[in-house]
């Protein structure tokens, strides 16, 4: 890997070379039918030959719909552009049909977000990578497909010859990104756009990706635009950087001077409320209070103005402009910027209200996992046999403990979401037992339910939108008989209050709230069931990191006044890291490691653990990424899992002969401390463990 | 497949049960208002030739093994065999339901497909209403008001039949003589079954238009042409081969009332009159018939749509 041999930004990279993308002055919006939605507000920002240029922002802040204009995809009507977007000095806005056709693809490519939506279901995957060649170079089939076979194995597809014809639901999540960016690269293009094109992925396959875009931005010499919500990645990858909200730039400059002398209170917020690996954790996050809106009416003045810290005199009397605050072409929109002291003050931390649960108090367990097993028979065929199964869960024990937090962290496939689904009586184990307080778990409905509640990743979809709000918080009161038809508005009034939104919101229905209030909501549903045990299934990876700060900080405030154990299920090892107690690495159905939060993080034991660690960005400019090493390939399929150790098939450190026959059992190799690996605790007598050595 | 064999049993075990579960003397009905002159060894004789006089699962048995010989019995009221009955009815049914179902799914594959691309504009929410309008039209009324202008006032097309009575006509005049009885239930059954197709057409396209992968395309640089029959139609078609598949097993069943209507000669006149005349047998050998084109018409759309989404093949 070249990670390390990434080019070093140019001093200041408009003086060395004519730029390769010019914006100037770039305006959106859309006209809806109820209302016109001002996307890009006046962006200008130019992009030199070979450089990466982040765009940071939050949902709305206008980053996507820049980059679409410049790929000329919004469709107008609704889009109305003004301004001018010059590639090569070349202006792109008002470009003919058939012209804006040969520069699409061949000049500019761009890589999306979802790659399972982004490619067309029912075309071979090669014939897709080989459209655009046969689009701009009028190649054959057959050349086409030769090309690409040649773009699948330089972006890392193993045995490309044999993969070319397969359709996209053949390949996993991290071969359908890598495809996309081989059909980006087919034509050399000069700029290529990503869009967030690591967020639908896992943290292990988005370090891959991010080692591939730089290698071959490296070896095409490309110019890319990375768009994204993530400052962890971009702090890995950028050269320049510029942070939008609501439509604006509200400030831009180099990436090192962006992250170490931040000059506008939304890119410190921002900083700030990312749960960080490389911190101590503090018992709150630093949270921008608010939610990014839509803009409708012409911006006049500071858009943030309502949510900074800095807001005072004349904020709000004119727009501010981009002001140079710094060397290399560092500019901050932000009129008090030289009032802002440490990031510390400016965003504080706050303490957790309430006593947190402490060490002296008994360890009163509440739910109890013994070898739980969950296994989906796979139907196929006339005979409808049911031989084969995917092994979501497949022999997990663990205990959840009153007013503590138990992370479970692992890889999409791992089995986490149907552990957590398991403890609610969502899906029927098919082996081992769940105990909530001694007593085993019943699958009919009923008020027994009451005791554990579960909150889902998507606010979206996990209430009914047909219910007013106060109905959806209601319902387990009247379910429960928790309080009588008098007291039940009383009580939704209160919960809303808990969580943090205003007492009337529940005349209002679901689709009126945003996402972060939404959470609010879902959480306040469970809150009103009074439970003991509360299931979060990655409860804030759909948020906007300024709001995921918010929902965090609410959890963990509740969890301290009402005593409530949790059970956190997240991709993010930070996030979970933030909230845990305790903490188990689940790999294929099973767990592979578990401690203590702080042992965990600190010295992890487990190969498998120790690479989700690495994987992990980290939020800091020239951060020494060269000793990382990096997990190659994807999960395997849990219907069929490897032999012996289930990991020994990606783990950089598996010992022949050993790792891939004899399966490790979880063993406590110090107390509270369960690691399941032949390297912390070797099988004694096994013949490999004596040739290395590893007895002693 | 499994799902195919379950239904069919259902289908002829409900068929077998439904009359014998009706009230009254099953010789009422084979006999009619004749039934209080029989003498019992006359009762006796009619019960041992149908066979009512054998236990119920043996009934059951034999009616199985009469449905694989292809014997349905004999019409109460022209005792013909039914099954030739049936074999003489479908050509007609097939000839207009087949035609009408072909042009509905052109007609409203074009149309829903131009409406999707020009969404939004006038043209597309005129047709749109329009559509709407001709789906709102009861079938009868729109036949007698064919039958009324072209028939009656203009004396244009034969009001009924399917041939002309005794016309002994042959060759190409025969053949004109079987077209231009067929036009008007064409046409009827065409505009009442066109919206339909349409309305379908025109959502999963502009669903498909919606998709992150017409996005992809269009970033390669692929023209309208490229994106429209390249990307577009074979992701939309699979909801339209549903509708028609629905459609077609219908067709049989779904034309009692225009049939009735032009006095076609087709399955769907037969059941009417069967219903009309209390002609059990008859009935019950249509409905076997409907659930068989209903079958027919899933099973061939369970077979094309591997063809055309792989993620529906099964490896």
């Amino acid at each position: 890997m070249t990670a390390g041999t990434a080019v070093a930004p140019p001093r200041d990279p408009a003086a060395v070379r004519p730029n390769l993308l010019e914006i100037e002055n770039l305006f959106v919006r859309f006209e809806l039918p109820t209302e016109t939605v001002r996307a890009v507000s006046g962006v200008s920002l130019t992009v030199a030959p070979s450089e990466t240029f982040a765009l940071v922002g939050e949902s709305g802040s206008g980053k996507s719909v820049s980059m679409l204009s410049v790929m000329g995809l919004l469709s107008s009507p609704p889009a109305v552009i003004s301004g001018s977007i010059r590639l090569e000095g070349r202006e792109v806005l008002g470009m003919s049909a058939r012209r804006l056709r040969k520069y699409r693809g061949k000049d500019v490519a761009m890589v999306f977000q979802e790659p399972m939506s982004s490619l067309n279901p029912v075309h071979r995957v090669g014939r897709q990578i080989g459209e655009s060649l046969r689009i701009h170079r009028g190649v054959s089939r057959a050349e086409a497909r030769r090309q690409a076979i040649r773009l699948l194995d330089r972006v890392g597809i193993p045995s490309a010859k044999n993969r070319v014809d397969d359709y996209p639901h053949e390949f996993s999540g991290g071969m359908r990104q890598r495809a996309m960016i081989a059909m980006a690269l087919a034509c050399e293009p000069k700029l290529l756009i990503a869009d967030e094109p690591t967020t639908a992925l896992d943290v292990t396959v988005q370090a891959q990706i991010v080692d591939l875009v730089r290698e071959l931005q490296a070896e095409y010499r490309l110019a890319v635009v990375w768009i994204t919500h993530d400052l962890g990645v971009v702090a890995e990858i950028a050269d320049r950087v510029a942070v939008m909200y609501a439509g604006r730039i509200l400030e831009t400059g180099q990436a090192s001077d962006l992250y170490r002398a931040t000059r506008h209170p939304y890119t410190s917020g921002l900083l700030r409320s990312i749960p960080r690996l490389d911190r101590s954790v503090t018992t709150r996050l630093a949270e921008i209070p608010g939610a990014p809106f839509r803009v409708v009416s012409e911006l006049a003045a500071c858009p943030f103005d309502d949510r900074c810290p800095l807001a005072g005199e004349g904020c709000q009397d004119a727009l501010p402009e981009l002001d140079t605050v710094g060397h290399g072409g560092h500019r901050s929109a932000c009129i008090h910027h030289h009032q802002m002291g440490p990031a510390s003050t400016l965003w504080p931390e706050g303490t957790v209200a309430g006593d947190q649960a402490s060490a002296d108090q008994a360890i009163d367990t509440v739910v109890s996992v013994r070898d739980l097993q969950v296994h989906f028979p796979i139907v196929r065929g006339l005979s409808r046999s049911r031989r084969r199964a995917i092994r979501a869960v497949d022999g997990v024990s663990l205990d959840v403990v009153r007013g503590q937090t138990l992370g479970i962290v692992g890889e999409s496939g791992c089995g986490k979401t149907t552990l957590g689904r398991a403890m609610v009586a969502l899906v029927r184990p098919t082996g081992g037992t769940i105990e909530i307080n001694g007593k085993p778990i019943n699958h009919r409905s009923g008020r027994h339910r009451r005791v554990v509640q579960m909150i889902f990743q998507d606010p979206f979809s996990a209430m009914n939108p047909g219910m007013r709000v106060e109905d959806v918080i209601a319902e387990p009161l009247r379910i429960h008989r928790l309080a009588d038809t008098a007291a039940v508005r009383d009580r939704v009034t209160e919960l809303l209050t808990q969580v943090g939104l205003p007492g009337d919101s529940g005349e209002r229905y679901p689709h009126e709230f945003s996402g972060g209030q939404r959470q609010r909501i879902a959480v306040a549903r469970a809150l009103a069931a009074d439970p003991e045990v509360v299931v979060c299934d990655e409860p804030v990876s759909s948020l906007d990191v300024s709001v995921q700060a918010q929902v965090i900080n609410l959890l963990a405030d509740l969890q301290a006044r009402t005593g409530m154990a949790m059970v956190f299920i997240a991709h993010d090892l930070a996030v979970v890291r933030h909230v845990s107690h305790e903490v188990g690495v689940m790999y294929l159905g099973e767990i592979v490691e578990k401690a203590p939060r702080d042992q965990l993080y600190a010295d992890p034991l487990h190969p498998y653990t120790k690479a989700l660690l690495e994987a992990v960005p980290v939020p800091e400019p020239d951060y020494d990424t060269t000793r990382r090493t990096r997990l190659t390939g994807d999960v395997p399929s849990p219907a069929d899992p490897p032999s012996g150790c289930r990991f020994h098939t990606r783990c950089p450190v598996a010992v022949e002969g050993l790792c891939s026959t004899v399966k490790p059992s979880l063993e406590e190799v110090t107390p509270g401390r369960w690691v399941s690996c032949h390297l912390v605790s070797p099988p004694a007598g096994h013949p490999a463990v004596a040739h290395l050595g590893l007895g002693e | 497949m499994a799902q195919y064999s379950v239904v069919v049993v259902v289908a002829v075990t409900l068929n077998f049960l439904l009359p014998r579960l009706m009230p009254g003397n099953p010789l009422a009905l084979i006999a009619g208002v004749d039934v209080g002159m029989l003498t019992p060894d006359q009762r006796a004789d009619i019960v041992a030739r149908v066979g009512l006089d054998a236990p119920l699962w043996l009934q059951y048995f034999r009616y199985w093994g009469d449905i694989f010989t292809g014997d349905f019995g004999f019409s109460f009221r022209s005792s013909r065999p039914i099954v030739d009955m049936i074999w003489e009815r479908i050509p007609w049914t097939l000839l207009i339901t087949g035609l009408s179902l072909v042009v509905s799914a052109v007609v409203g594959v074009l149309l829903g497909a131009l409406s999707a691309w020009r969404r939004g504009t006038k043209g597309d929410l005129s047709m749109l209403s329009g559509m709407i309008s001709v789906e709102s039209l009861p079938s009868f009324w729109l036949g007698m008001v064919l039958i009324s202008l072209f028939a009656v006032q203009w004396g244009l097309l034969p009001s009924f039949g399917a041939v002309t009575p005794a016309s002994d006509l042959e060759g190409w005049a025969h053949v004109w003589d079987i077209i231009s009885h067929a036009i008007m239930p064409v046409a009827a059954l065409s505009i009442v079954g066109t919206p339909g197709v349409y309305m379908t057409m025109r959502y999963s396209m502009l669903e498909t238009l919606g998709e992150d992968y017409i996005r992809t395309a269009r970033a390669k640089g692929a023209g309208e042409r490229r994106v429209l029959f390249g990307h577009v139609a074979r992701n939309t078609i699979a909801p339209v081969i549903t509708v028609l598949a629905i459609r077609l097993g219908f067709a049989f069943g779904g034309t009692v009332i225009i049939e009735t209507v032009f006095s076609y000669p087709g399955l769907g006149r037969l059941v009417f009159e069967a219903v009309a005349g209390r002609d059990y047998p008859v009935m019950q050998a249509a409905f076997l018939v409907f659930t068989a084109a209903v079958l027919v018409a899933n099973l061939l759309a369970d077979l094309l749509y591997p063809l055309i989404d792989p993620r529906t093949r099964t490896s």
